[in-house]
């Protein structure tokens, strides 16, 4: 039954939890607008929050608290899911840019509310597409090397009323593509929303080896360049991801790639203050983004424990006061590393399980696998599959009626005490080392990660952990059912190829070699802006290799220390 | 069984400079294949022409990064270089993952540069058996500088004094202990003592330790230097290179021989060892099980035991 | 020539193309080394040339090739690399994302063997030292 304030007072509750309570009430009521009523098919209203009926000793209001509210266990807004749910941001990227925009267009006439661009490999290793095999080109994302690709991706597209998710590591040549075209198109750069994705160096240089073009300090520098400029400049933009994915893809446990990403914010957030940012403005523009593996409640804990800590993590470390700086926002990605080439469709049941996790955990953003992910890049009907997967949850299983539904379970608040500890450890092993920079850098981080993951392994070579159609419940499968995939025609990524030297060509190379040498004196110097200096190098021309490659003779080359 | 004629072929091409039969003689000198010993008579004349460097030092110095950048200075010298980069063995497995030449990959396509990865199966320490016979092969297939590189560790630090004619030792400032993490016996072999990694803030102090060490060393003719180098922007790699060509112009014809002699007898020695063992392992007559047993209660120290054990091999060959 | 069991296998584990992924190629490096294997272990986005460099220096009996994205695509090339470099008896396998359909093209020239996610690791190291195995009868005489 829904416990109103007046009742409150008749149990007789402790001024503090009855105020708390009646505070989030009126905040929930300011930002819900008309909260609509909900019942379940039984006929029973359904409150949007549910805490205990007495909390003598204080410890719900201490530990819990309310959504949005210290400690953020709950929730880092008092609405969550009841009020606005999270964003459906599918990974998409094909080929040819006219492909990708078609792509585009046709994955938010079915439900997605927001992007998540993905280029080709060629582009995140900083190679433009003549600079490769053509048969790998074009395979798992779209080929971006100039403005009028991203253009073309882009036609039609509202980029102003869209949140946009770039996957664009350092340095970051989609975003300067992206604002340019934005530019060209009259629009004003603080209408444009969206996140660097690929900002997090640091777990690139650990964990995601593709994504890592420039050396160490090499990528900190342009890191903090960009950080700075954009906070000037693109102020609705959120500068920095920092990703837990990549380490917990390599082989992390959920608490380990929960404590190493918040080390890293840590970092980063250390960095920013030596700048002489202010904490209480630039977290407001960090987010964060995460693996969901299928070990469902370790995965709602670990989210919950990692909301909580950040919150006192800040005011500890920062002084934070600002309530919208202290927010643990993040996106997540089901884990393809629990998908299976065996039996593909039951890797549907799977990012299910997957996605409930997410949602229980408190997400903001999602993006969920095509079942045929092991197999390839996900084809367009599975990828309609995983945005529909996300619909069911939300309008026919009513996971979003409730905020933090799973609050209060006792098996998940031991849990999520027992992850915070386990997080914790792992933060204070960092801090040991001198932070996470220095962690990374003499391959700490990486012997955990890789100690993790064979243990992993062991577990499933030995049937420990069952994985089924893999080492349980196996059947014989015909492989010609399973879906074939298409990748772009070789002539079309020949065209594409074509279609680059003939924009390099159509340059005014003085402007472009001017430009590029700006580029270049800039990096070299120590106080200068260097992504400033490449939006210029993109307005004159120069293509994703051309700026790469000059940044990797100023700044170095990023080779990832492999530890053999 | 291949005829020695066949082997001629290899040993020819070997000796033309074919890198791809430089690998296969490697690989069958590290079997220890008796049909080797035609394949080293057939290059033994064309010894002693390259200088032999060996790089040692403990885990974290920065061993394979240094010898990277040393690769580039020679290179930049006009001169050509083998490597051979030793890692230890699994002792329970006998497996081993070869992971020193990524430091090193930007030589890959050089055709002066030759990088082989040995393990050091089963060798107890920081060098493999077949080193010596492996520096040989590259010293016939006509490179400059032959490089060995290798963990610190058990016997090398002899080994290593007997098979490379200039001696770095590397640290960095910063290994846990500092200078304690050099074996002092590392220490006594070296002729050239590095400091890599001179950009971080204690380095003047390590190199002030093992000046301070050195001074406790005997005298000799050699003084030896104590360098600082950053493997990762060149810094001191001139220096060293200059330093490795002053001790090598050094060698005599002389000191190469007793060089090549005491290690050729250490190997003999160490194959003879290696013998024994394996038949005693395998023996299980009567009179060797009487040793054993007297040996296990003590009536008989070790020393006696092996002179006996000797005693009776030695008759045993003489009887028949 | 048969060889001798006590003589350890020379693996080069190593990846070709555009992606950087590791934990595939750590994992198997590990099985191989406690199989008693010795492998040569190298940094991501090895050209082809490279590739058969290495092979050549280090001897080795198999090449295990770590795909991820649409790296397996650009195998037949190195297939065709090493026999014009004359070592086509150096056996190659390749793990990881390799779609049904790609795998018989990698069959047809030359590869030995595609593993799978889900290959367990006392089929990997057997298969892997069965190759090496071939790979030295399949040696030219010296």
């Amino acid at each position: 039954m829904q416990i109103t304030p007046a009742r409150w007072i008749e149990k007789g509750h402790p001024m503090s939890m009855k105020n708390k309570a009646a505070d989030w009430h009126e905040k929930y009521d300011a930002m819900i607008g008309t909260d609509k009523v909900v019942k379940n098919r039984s006929g029973i209203e359904i409150a949007p929050l549910y805490w205990p009926l007495d909390d003598p000793d204080g410890s719900y209001a201490e530990k819990l608290g309310f959504p949005g509210d210290d400690p953020m266990t709950r929730g880092i807004y008092p609405t969550m899911h009841r009020g606005r749910t999270w964003s459906q941001r599918q990974l998409i990227g094909l080929g040819r840019p006219v492909d990708f925009n078609a792509r585009i267009k046709s994955i938010l006439k079915s439900g997605a509310s927001a992007l998540s661009i993905i280029p080709c490999n060629s582009v995140y290793r900083g190679l433009d597409c003549d600079e490769v095999e053509p048969e790998i080109l074009g395979t798992c994302g779209t080929i971006l090397n100039t403005v009028e690709d991203m253009d073309i991706s882009l036609k039609d597209i509202p980029i102003d009323e869209i949140s946009i998710g770039l996957n664009d590591p350092n340095p970051f040549t989609m975003l300067a593509q992206m604002l340019v075209v934005a530019e060209n198109r009259g629009i004003s750069w603080d209408k444009i929303t969206g996140t660097s994705n690929q900002s997090d160096y640091i777990s690139h240089f650990v964990a995601n080896h593709m994504f890592y073009r420039l050396s160490l300090p090499g990528a900190r520098r342009v890191q903090m360049d960009t950080i700075t400029w954009l906070a000037e400049h693109v102020p609705n933009w959120n500068a920095l991801s920092i990703v837990g994915q990549h380490m917990q893809q390599a082989g992390a446990t959920p608490a380990q790639a929960m404590g190493l990403t918040l080390s890293t914010a840590i970092q980063y957030a250390n960095d920013c203050i030596e700048r002489g940012m202010d904490p209480e403005k630039f977290l407001e523009r960090f987010t964060f983004f995460f693996d969901i593996s299928i070990s469902f409640f370790e995965e709602v804990a670990k989210f919950r424990a990692g909301r909580r800590i950040w919150n006192n993590l800040v005011t500890e470390r920062f002084g934070v006061t600002n309530p919208r700086a202290k927010r643990f926002k993040f996106h997540a990605q089901t884990s393809g590393l629990d998908l299976t080439r065996q039996q593909p469709l039951n890797n549907i049941a799977r990012v299910t399980a997957q996605a409930m996790a997410g949602i229980f955990g408190g997400l903001q953003s999602m993006h969920t696998d095509g079942y045929d992910e092991v197999l390839s890049t996900p084809s367009e009907d599975s990828a309609k599959i995983a945005i529909s997967t996300q619909n069911i949850l939300k309008h026919e299983a009513h996971l979003c009626d409730v905020i933090d539904p799973l609050g209060g379970s006792y098996y998940v608040e031991s849990l999520t005490y027992a992850m915070e500890e386990e997080i914790l450890k792992v933060i204070v092993q960092i801090d040991e080392k001198g932070g996470m920079y220095k962690a990374v850098e003499c391959g700490f981080v990486q012997e955990m990660i890789g100690a993790s993951a064979l243990e992993y392994q062991d577990q499933v070579d030995s049937g420990e952990q069952i994985v089924v159609g893999v080492n349980a419940f196996q059947e014989t499968e015909d492989a010609s059912s399973r879906p074939i995939l298409k990748r772009p025609p070789i002539e079309q990524m020949e065209e594409q190829i074509k279609r680059l030297k003939e924009v390099k060509v159509a340059r005014d190379p003085d402007v472009l070699a001017r430009a590029l040498q700006d580029l270049r004196d800039t990096a070299k110097s120590t106080d200068a802006n260097v992504f400033a200096a490449e939006m210029d190098a993109v307005r004159a021309g120069a293509t994703l290799g051309e700026i790469v490659s000059v940044l990797r003779d100023e700044l170095g080359f990023g080779m990832p220390l492999v530890v053999a | 069984m291949i005829e020695p004629a066949q082997k001629q072929g290899l040993a020819a091409r070997l000796l033309s400079g074919q890198p791809a039969a430089l690998a296969r003689a490697i690989s069958l000198v590290e079997r220890g294949s008796p049909t080797v010993s035609s394949l080293l008579k057939a290059i033994h004349p064309h010894l002693g022409r390259a200088v032999v460097v060996g790089f040692t030092g403990p885990p974290g110095a920065g061993k394979s990064t240094l010898v990277n950048a040393f690769i580039a200075e020679m290179r930049g010298r006009g001169k050509t270089l083998a490597v051979a980069a030793v890692d230890p063995s699994s002792p329970i497995t006998g497996g081993a993952v070869l992971g020193d030449r990524i430091r090193m990959a930007e030589h890959t396509m050089d055709s002066g540069v030759y990088i082989r990865s040995l393990a050091s199966r089963g060798h107890l320490g920081g060098l493999s058996a077949s080193a010596a016979r492996v520096a040989d092969l590259m010293d016939a297939a006509g490179f400059d500088v032959v490089v060995l590189e290798t963990v610190g560790a058990g016997q090398s630090e002899v080994e290593m004094a007997e098979m490379a004619d200039v001696r770095i030792v590397i640290s960095a400032p910063g290994l846990g202990d500092d200078v304690q993490a050099i074996k002092a016996g590392i220490l006594e072999i070296a002729d050239i003592l590095v400091v890599n990694k001179s950009d971080l803030p204690l380095a003047n102090r390590t190199v002030r330790q093992l000046e301070s060490m050195l001074a406790l060393r005997a005298k000799s003719d050699w003084k030896v230097p104590v360098l600082t180098t950053n493997a990762l922007n060149g810094a001191g790699l001139p220096e060293l290179a200059d330093a490795i060509e002053h001790k090598a112009a050094k060698r005599t014809p002389k000191g190469t021989r007793d060089a090549s002699s005491s290690r050729t007898r250490r190997l003999l020695a160490q194959s003879v060892a290696k013998q024994l063992e394996q038949e005693i392992l395998a023996d299980r007559t009567a009179e060797t099980d009487a040793i054993i047993t007297a040996l296990q209660q003590a009536d008989i120290d070790l020393f006696e035991a092996a002179a006996r054990i000797l005693k009776h091999y030695t008759e045993r060959q003489q009887n028949g | 020539m048969n060889q001798d069991p006590t003589v350890p296998a020379r693996v080069l584990v190593t990846k070709i193309g555009l992606d950087g992924h590791d934990r595939g190629s750590r994992i198997i490096a590990a099985y191989l080394r406690d199989a008693g294997m010795e492998v040569i272990y190298t940094n991501p986005w090895q050209k082809i040339e490279a590739v058969v460099t290495l092979a050549m220096q280090e001897d080795v009996d198999v090449i295990g090739i770590s795909s991820l994205a649409t790296d397996h695509l650009l195998v037949p090339k190195l297939m065709a690399a090493l026999k014009q470099a004359g070592l086509d008896h150096v056996r190659v396998v390749v793990g990881g994302i390799v779609p049904d359909e790609d795998e018989a093209d990698l069959l047809a020239t030359g590869v030995s063997k595609v593993f799978h996610p889900g290959a367990v690791r006392d089929e990997i190291v057997s298969e892997v030292a069965r190759l090496a195995r071939d790979a030295d009868n399949a040696r030219p005489l010296d």
